[in-house]
């Protein structure tokens, strides 16, 4: 008996994504249904195949074959889509075996990419064009999904099916999409994969190796994007680049025991030197050009901290500058905030505090443990421990996990050293 | 040391979820693991059943008959002292035994 060979690690995943990808761009979205579970009971022919009779040479192309037949199977059956069989039957006719494989090398890819644009259509809601994206780009199920986004599997359901009935709605062969939509839907396309990452930056789970997750495929997927065509542009660049950089302080940000570590706490050692290095040269790519984005602002504030060789050596100038950039670009209270934390670190907290005098904090941001809990560190900073303890009361009372009660108590009660938000994706608090 | 046929039942409720893709690459590691560590007692690894039909002396009655692979997902052959040991084999492939399937053991008499 052979030993069973190795497989590349999320090698089920990613083969689905980009089977669901080739499929319907050949079928047609609309046929996205038949598509997955053509590729499902694919890969479940591969388990039960390779494991008795080992992994073919090529098994990319050996899942094509056996997907490709069971959905035009499929199709076929379904007679009142007799006429896309009849556009269909010359290449199913025309694809004996060995010929699926050197067709497949090239177009791959562009099909991943082309179908992560057919996800982000302005028709569909972003939250259900990030659920679309981890189910049929990633290969995530519905339950994994929502353990990965901690909402629940009804939820998940109802997203996606928001989605797929606008995919099943398009008309035949006519998702096809046009340069222009390209560069339309480029915008949305770099939101859903900010988003994807930051939910898995921002992930309390306790488990690390599902933290990472998320942000693995962000980046595998934006770094598709950004060698490519369609998509590179100095903005993708940037994303990229604080994706890495981020990515680089992931490990770090956690204690042995799954507990929140502050910036200041962390371990710098072990921050990942090779992300960084990815990441800084994915920022110097980004300065082509006189674009400045969002994604530029951040991935220079995340540059700042993974370079700064110790808290205190920050260079805070360079930070409050990228904070007031990103808050011009992108108006936003928690912006703000941070700015408000880097300035404290600057010129002190009482010019910390100025930052928020008269600022009134949207709901969402003044009922959230993080504008309660700077407000108590300022405070106290500056010397007003009465204000500083109701603050202080109030912040471990909103704190959303364990996790991030212990962290407050840490700082606000026993630590002299500043706390900073600064540097982490600020979706947590929106 | 004696043979044993080993046949993969459906029971009966036995609706069990389809596995997601990273199941599917947890169970393909499982099974490499299992089939590492009874290499000596896998003889076949055997395959899924198919479509069959009864051959008789007298031309095929018609049916109806239980189709075989509605029963049976699948056989194998594992080679054991005794039929406890190959129940052991075959428990603990991933797959084989779990909610919704069960494996038939018999032993293969050879004179």
């Amino acid at each position: 008996m052979s030993t069973p060979q190795l497989l590349a690690e999320h090698f089920f995943r990613h083969e689905y994504g980009r089977l669901v990808a080739t499929l319907s761009r050949r079928a047609g979205a609309q046929y996205i249904d038949a598509v997955e579970d053509a590729v499902q009971s694919a890969l479940m022919s591969a388990l039960e195949s390779w494991t008795v009779s080992g992994v073919p040479d090529n098994p990319t192309a050996w899942l094509f074959r056996v997907a490709h037949n069971g959905l035009w199977g499929e199709l076929r059956q379904r007679t009142r889509h007799r006429r896309i069989m009849e556009q269909n039957t010359t290449e199913v006719a025309a694809a004996p075996q060995d010929r699926v494989e050197p067709f497949l090398a090239g177009e791959m890819q562009d099909d991943l990419l082309r179908m992560l644009f057919v996800c982000c259509d302005a028709a569909i809601p972003t939250e259900s064009q990030l659920v679309l994206a981890l189910k049929i780009l990633c290969g995530f199920e519905v339950r994994e999904i929502a353990l990965r986004l901690f909402i629940s599997e009804g939820n998940v359901y109802k997203r996606l099916s928001r989605a797929r009935d606008r995919l099943r709605a398009l008309p035949p062969h006519l998702d096809e999409l046009a340069d222009e939509q390209y560069a339309l839907r480029l915008p949305a396309v770099r939101k859903i994969l900010y988003l994807m990452f930051t939910e898995g930056y921002l992930s309390s789970h306790a488990e690390s190796a599902i933290r990472r997750e998320l942000c693995a495929e962000a980046i595998r997927l934006t770094d598709i994007l950004a060698n490519h065509p369609v998509g590179e542009s100095p903005e993708t660049s940037a994303l990229l680049a604080l994706m890495h950089l981020h990515s680089a302080r992931l490990t770090a940000r956690q204690d042995g025991t799954g507990g929140l570590l502050l910036l200041e706490e962390q371990d710098r050692a072990s921050w990942d030197r090779r992300e960084i290095a990815v990441g800084l040269s994915w920022l110097a790519k980004s300065a082509a050009g006189d674009v400045f984005s969002r994604y530029h602002a951040e991935a220079g504030i995340a540059a700042e901290h993974c370079l700064a060789p110790t808290f205190q050596e920050t260079r805070w100038d360079k930070v409050v500058e990228c904070y007031a950039l990103l808050e011009r670009i992108a108006p936003s209270a928690i912006h703000r905030l941070n700015r408000a934390v880097a300035v404290a670190e600057l010129r002190g907290p009482a010019a910390g505090l100025a930052v928020l005098d008269g600022f009134q904090p949207p709901t969402w941001l003044a009922g959230s443990y993080m504008w309660v809990a700077v407000l108590a560190d300022l405070h106290r900073r500056c010397g007003d421990a009465h204000t500083a303890s109701g603050y202080r009361e109030l912040a471990c009372q909103l704190a959303p996990t364990t996790a991030v009660k212990q962290v407050l108590q840490r700082r606000l009660h026993i630590a002299h050293a500043a706390a900073s938000p600064a540097g982490r994706p600020t979706r947590r608090c929106t | 040391m004696p043979k044993y046929l080993c046949l993969q039942r459906k029971l009966a409720d036995g609706n069990a979820e389809r596995p997601s893709p990273a199941q599917m690459q947890e169970m393909y590691a499982k099974f490499g693991a299992w089939q590492q560590k009874f290499k000596k007692n896998l003889v076949d690894m055997g395959g899924k059943l198919g479509d069959g039909k009864l051959a008789t002396a007298d031309p095929a009655p018609d049916g109806p008959f239980v189709e075989v692979k509605e029963l049976v997902g699948g056989y194998m052959i594992v080679s054991a002292d005794s039929l406890g040991q190959a129940i052991e084999v075959a428990r603990e492939c991933p797959g084989l035994v779990g909610p919704g399937s069960g494996v038939e053991v018999i032993e293969i008499r050879t004179p």
